[in-house]
């Protein structure tokens, strides 16, 4: 990885965000009634009241719909008129309408990030309906929550960086291809890196496809040239990418390209190479079913147009090994000198289409492949009827070269089964009878049978192909093929399957057996971390809104690297990536998360943890044992700092300082009572929104702690809580395995979990008192159990401790401000900074007297 | 009477066939299925599902716990476990078949299923082997009472002697 900072080279970015820099402290407090919603539970005026007295507020007020444009226009007026520099606004969730206020108090020209809010109707009103006194003091103190955490908000630069207008497409099958032809017509520059020697991937293999089956060649040979001729389009064949730096935008890429030892701009695939090349080994192309030379190429239409030779099976190029190819070529297109060698360039986009493989028959046994020379796989089939492939398109047993009479068709091998994929392949069914629409074609007397589980005919014209093959005299058993097994003398082969419709056992005997083989991943070997399925699948960002979008920004996938898909879906997803794509190279200029982390140097001990933490590869040690954080990669969700040993990673606005205080003001009066719940903001905190949303009934004692990502939860907030008397701690986070929004920041937060209990039991804190859970932004009815079984545990916690019991520790009070980064930002509001320390106490102090009525 | 554990065997058996989704590999595997149509391990496992019952037809008891079936199940269904419990429920209700039940009887009696043969006696002294222990009928029964298959015998006794009136 590369670390040049994304900060510097984004300075002459055209938005100059205003950046607050007022010395004083000045909050405003906008409570909202939410017509009856809020306003009909918690007593709104009493909480404007309470807003007052709490430290830095100087202006409060009341709105009815704070949302609507009187209300924002009232923020940005008091904004003006009052000189605010922090808003909060009291209302509903952040998730709601953090934005819309935010823009409201940029229009009034202070910066977006010093406006936070607090969420007093899905968390207060619309959950304790029925005790607006509980509700009301809630409300009351998630707004003081609030305000402490709003005296250290910084202001941030919303900074973009500079986009380098070409792509890299990696693989070029027909996926590869058409994004790198949409992206090529677009204007840009597109680089697409082919592993093989030709382009056109396994559609380049096939006879006929489905639906319509049309001629693949015929129609993928013409694209294929397309993309040869296209200006806009380096084609690296022969080649793969071996490392990638930087980050969207700036993506430093050097690939590996192999030594062909035939000039690909002289040869003319003359082919007379070939007549003297005496090596024979097994065809690639034509899946080991005949020969090929030690210099080859793949197939007549193979792009480019040119022989390589094998250098595995090359005898060798010189005279005395034997080099009659060179003698040979009239052309003097073979270069016995050619090596590898590594190209370098600049993207700003990459696209991922490497497709998937053919799921391997060997590992079935059962079924015979590899020892009965007459099961072959589909792929292998459409070689054999291919006019191109080894026989010519004549269909012929392997084992004696005659026609077969009668064929069956198994389905779902390597495919729905635990033991190798246990998803559906998607193409296979409608593979199989398209393969025997093929047989019946050619040869209409062949007897074709399809032995299916559920036959998946779901795409737009598949239904007429089964139409066709059920007319077309095709039969169709219902039952999966146990085992084939072959007669030694006629090769002929005895399936044994279950019709499960007739529940009868039949043993057929079949001249051939095709294996109508699923689909292998074969993703996550690429030198960028983005995650990958079980059977190594890539990872969309969302599974449907954002179906080709990777969790790395700038990574796009399309084809079989996402799913094993046709080649209608395989062309969409391609479309679609390189729309995605264009959208980042077009603008020229990309957004940064500016809640990036920072390493405070000074703090920092070089212990490389949170290297390892980070999901994105965003941390990096410079050689001289500094560590720092490339804010281009990072994606604010603080797990490094959850696990920072000296605490010295400071994430903007979700400072430890900034969570320390809400959890002191939570817990500011009857701790024993409260559950401090820490929440992330993709999952947990959505799926506490939804009991609210569902007005699903719960007691009003937990304080939330919103946090980006539940990796952020360090050890320390749930002792901090304890230390200060808190009934109950919950950790909640995105579902294990895979929901992560972050990818791995839960992985990482429950494995603190056991060092919280074991520092717990030194402390005699009951063990039932801490939770973990996993809470999705759908289980709202799971937040209200989580809520109402730990409040359980809080009475009982309290029933065991007769007297109110002292804090096992006060809350110390941090004299010397907390060390900062030496970013510019954070220069420029050291002022603030240090003042509203200060304040912060004066929050902490104030509420315990001014609280206690 | 109402026993719990029987109900808890079911829930035990639907739990470990709900993942079959009745591709019939296990059947089109199955020697004895070859042979005896009737036993068919597939159709076990879907009576579990679909009717959430042991199947009244007691063709599980012809099973050959060879194996194969659950060897080579996709969906990793232990069908020995599905079909030995099948028949374990079965036997406590008094149906498993009357040549089971005789064998039960045998076993209890002789302390053994299968007594050794003269021939192998001899053998064995021809070898220069030590003689073998003699099955002791006292070992079974304690094992009996204590696997309660005591109780399990005689819910079946009552049933056969019910049939032959
Ligand atoms: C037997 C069979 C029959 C089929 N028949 C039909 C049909 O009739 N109709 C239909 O619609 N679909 C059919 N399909 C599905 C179809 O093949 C796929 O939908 C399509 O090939 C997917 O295209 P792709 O570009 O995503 O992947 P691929 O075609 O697999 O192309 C991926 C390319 O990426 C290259 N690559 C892989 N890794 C790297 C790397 N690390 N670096 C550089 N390059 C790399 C590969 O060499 C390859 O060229 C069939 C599939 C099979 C197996
Ligand atoms: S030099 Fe290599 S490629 Fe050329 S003819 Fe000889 S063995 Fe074949
Ligand atoms: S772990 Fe999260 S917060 Fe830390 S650098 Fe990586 S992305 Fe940023
Ligand atoms: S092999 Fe397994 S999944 Fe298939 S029918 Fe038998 S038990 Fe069900
Ligand atoms: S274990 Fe029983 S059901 Fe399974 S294959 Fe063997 S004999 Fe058939």
């Amino acid at each position: 990885m590369t670390t040049r900072d994304p900060k510097d080279s984004s300075s002459e970015s055209t938005k100059v965000e205003v950046v607050s820099t007022a010395p004083e402290l000045r909050i405003g407090v906008f409570p909202c009634k939410c017509g009856k919603n809020i306003g009909a539970v918690v007593d709104i005026d009493s909480l404007a009241e309470y807003a007052k007295t709490l430290p830095g507020v100087v202006f409060v007020q009341v709105n009815r719909y704070t949302c609507a444009d009187p209300g924002q226009r009232e923020i940005e007026d008091a904004i003006k008129e009052h000189r605010l520099n922090r808003v909060i606004v009291a209302s509903c969730s952040p998730t709601m309408h953090e934005d819309t206020f935010r823009k409201a108090v940029k229009a009034a020209g202070l910066n977006p990030y010093l406006c936070i809010m607090a969420n007093i109707r899905e968390h207060v009103s619309w959950v304790h309906r029925d005790d607006p006194d509980a509700a009301t003091d809630k409300a009351k103190n998630l707004v003081a929550m609030a305000v402490a955490r709003a005296a250290t908000l910084e202001a941030q630069k919303e900074q973009d960086v500079p986009v380098t207008q070409a792509a890299l497409v990696v693989g070029a099958g027909v996926a590869g291809m058409q994004a790198a032809l949409d992206l090529a017509d677009a204007g840009f520059k597109v680089y697409l890196v082919e592993r093989e020697a030709t382009i056109g991937g396994i559609m380049a293999l096939l006879d006929k496809v489905f639906p319509q089956n049309d001629c693949s060649i015929c129609i993928l040979g013409p694209k294929m040239v397309d993309v040869a001729k296209h200006p806009n389009i380096n084609l690296i064949t022969m080649a793969e990418v071996e490392t990638i730096a930087g980050y969207v935008g700036n993506f430093d890429v050097r690939v590996k390209q192999r030594a062909r030892y035939v000039d690909f701009e002289k040869c003319t695939s003359c082919g007379d190479c070939v007549e003297v090349c005496p090596v024979d080994v097994p065809s690639r192309t034509d899946q080991s079913l005949t020969w090929q030379k030690a210099i080859q190429i793949p197939f007549p239409q193979a792009v480019p147009s040119s022989y390589f030779i094998d250098p595995k099976s090359c005898l060798g190029m010189d005279l005395i090994r034997c080099g009659k190819c060179i003698d040979r070529c009239e052309q003097e297109a073979i270069v016995s000198s050619d090596t590898d060698h590594y190209i370098d360039f600049e993207v700003g986009v990459i696209i991922l289409a490497t497709g998937f493989k053919p799921a391997s028959p060997e590992k079935i046994p059962r079924l015979g492949w590899g020892r009965y020379p007459n099961v072959i796989t589909s792929l292998e089939f459409e070689r054999l009827i291919n006019a191109a492939g080894p026989t010519e398109g004549n269909l012929v047993r392997p084992s004696d070269l005659t026609k077969p009479t009668s064929v069956a068709i198994a389905q779902c091998v390597g495919s729905r089964n635990i033991d190798t994929r246990s998803g559906c392949s998607n193409f296979c069914c409608a593979e199989s009878v398209k393969c025997a629409l093929l047989i019946k074609e050619h040869y209409p007397d062949t007897e074709v049978t399809i032995y299916y589980q559920d036959l998946r005919m779901h795409g737009k014209y598949f239904e007429d192909q089964y139409l066709k093959a059920r007319e077309e005299g095709v039969k169709f058993i219902r039952g999966r093929v146990g085992e084939i097994q072959q007669y030694p003398k006629t090769k002929n082969l005895r399936v044994s399957v279950e019709d499960t419709t007739h529940n009868k056992l039949q043993l057929l005997e079949y001249d051939m057996v095709i294996l109508s083989m699923g689909a292998e991943g074969q993703s996550g070997n690429f030198p960028l971390p983005i995650s990958c399925t079980a059977d190594s699948f890539y990872i969309e960002s969302h599974p449907k809104l954002r179906p080709v979008d990777t969790s790395s920004a700038g990574v796009f996938i399309c084809g079989g690297a996402e799913s094993p898909k046709d080649i209608r879906d395989s062309v969409i997803q391609a479309s679609a990536a390189a729309g995605r794509a264009s959208i980042i190279l077009q603008k020229g200029r990309y957004p940064i998360e500016a809640l990036s982390a920072r390493i405070m140097q000074d703090k920092c001990n070089r212990c490389g943890t949170c290297v390892k933490r980070c999901p994105y590869g965003a941390i990096s040690e410079d050689g001289t044992g500094k560590f720092t954080v490339m804010g281009a990669l990072c994606q604010a969700c603080g797990t490094c700092a959850g696990d920072c040993p000296p605490d010295a990673i400071y994430m903007p606005n979700f400072t430890s300082e900034q969570i320390e205080a809400q959890i002191e003001i939570a817990l500011a009066e009857r701790p024993e009572e409260k559950i401090v719940a820490f929440a992330c903001a993709f999952c947990s905190y959505r799926g506490s929104d939804l009991a609210g949303i569902s007005r699903m009934q719960y007691p009003a004692n937990a304080r939330v702690v919103r946090s980006m990502c539940s990796g952020r939860y360090s050890t320390k907030f749930a002792q901090k809580a304890f230390e200060l008397g808190a009934g109950a701690v919950l950790y909640s986070g995105c579902h294990l395995q895979t929901d992560c929004h972050f990818q791995t920041g839960n992985h990482w937060m429950v494995k603190r979990e056991p060092r919280i209990r074991s520092w717990m039991k030194r402390n005699n804190i009951d063990d039932e008192r801490f939770r973990v859970e996993w809470v999705s932004a759908g289980e709202g009815k799971k937040w209200q159990t989580i809520m109402s079984e730990m409040s359980e545990v809080t009475e009982r916690h309290k029933k065991s401790q007769p007297k109110l019991k002292k804090p096992i520790a006060k809350p110390k009070v941090k004299s010397k401000p907390k060390a900062k980064p030496k970013s510019k930002t954070a220069t420029k509001l050291k002022k603030t900074k240090s003042k509203s320390n200060s304040t912060k106490k004066n929050a902490t102090t104030k509420k315990k007297t001014t609280g206690r009525k | 009477m109402v026993d719990n554990s029987h109900n808890q065997e079911l829930e035990d058996l639907r739990e470990a066939a709900r993942p079959c989704f009745q591709c019939g590999i296990c059947a089109s595997s199955c020697p004895v299925f070859r042979v005896a149509p009737e036993m068919n391990p597939r159709m076990s496992v879907d009576s579990i599902i679909t009717d959430g019952q042991v199947p009244a037809e007691g063709n599980e008891w012809l099973c050959a716990y060879c194996l194969m079936c659950e060897e080579r199940c996709p969906m990793g269904v232990s069908l020995t476990e599905i079909l030995m419990g099948i028949r374990n429920i079965s036997s406590k209700e008094g149906k498993a078949p009357p040549d089971f039940v005789e064998s039960a009887e045998a076993l209890l009696a002789r302390g053994c299923l299968s007594p050794t043969s003269n021939r192998s006696v001899k053998k064995r002294v021809d070898l220069g082997l030590p003689d073998l222990p003699q099955p002791d009928p006292e070992h079974v029964k304690l094992i009996f009472e204590v696997t309660g298959a005591y109780e399990v015998l005689e819910a079946n006794r009552v049933a056969v002697k019910e049939e032959a009136e």
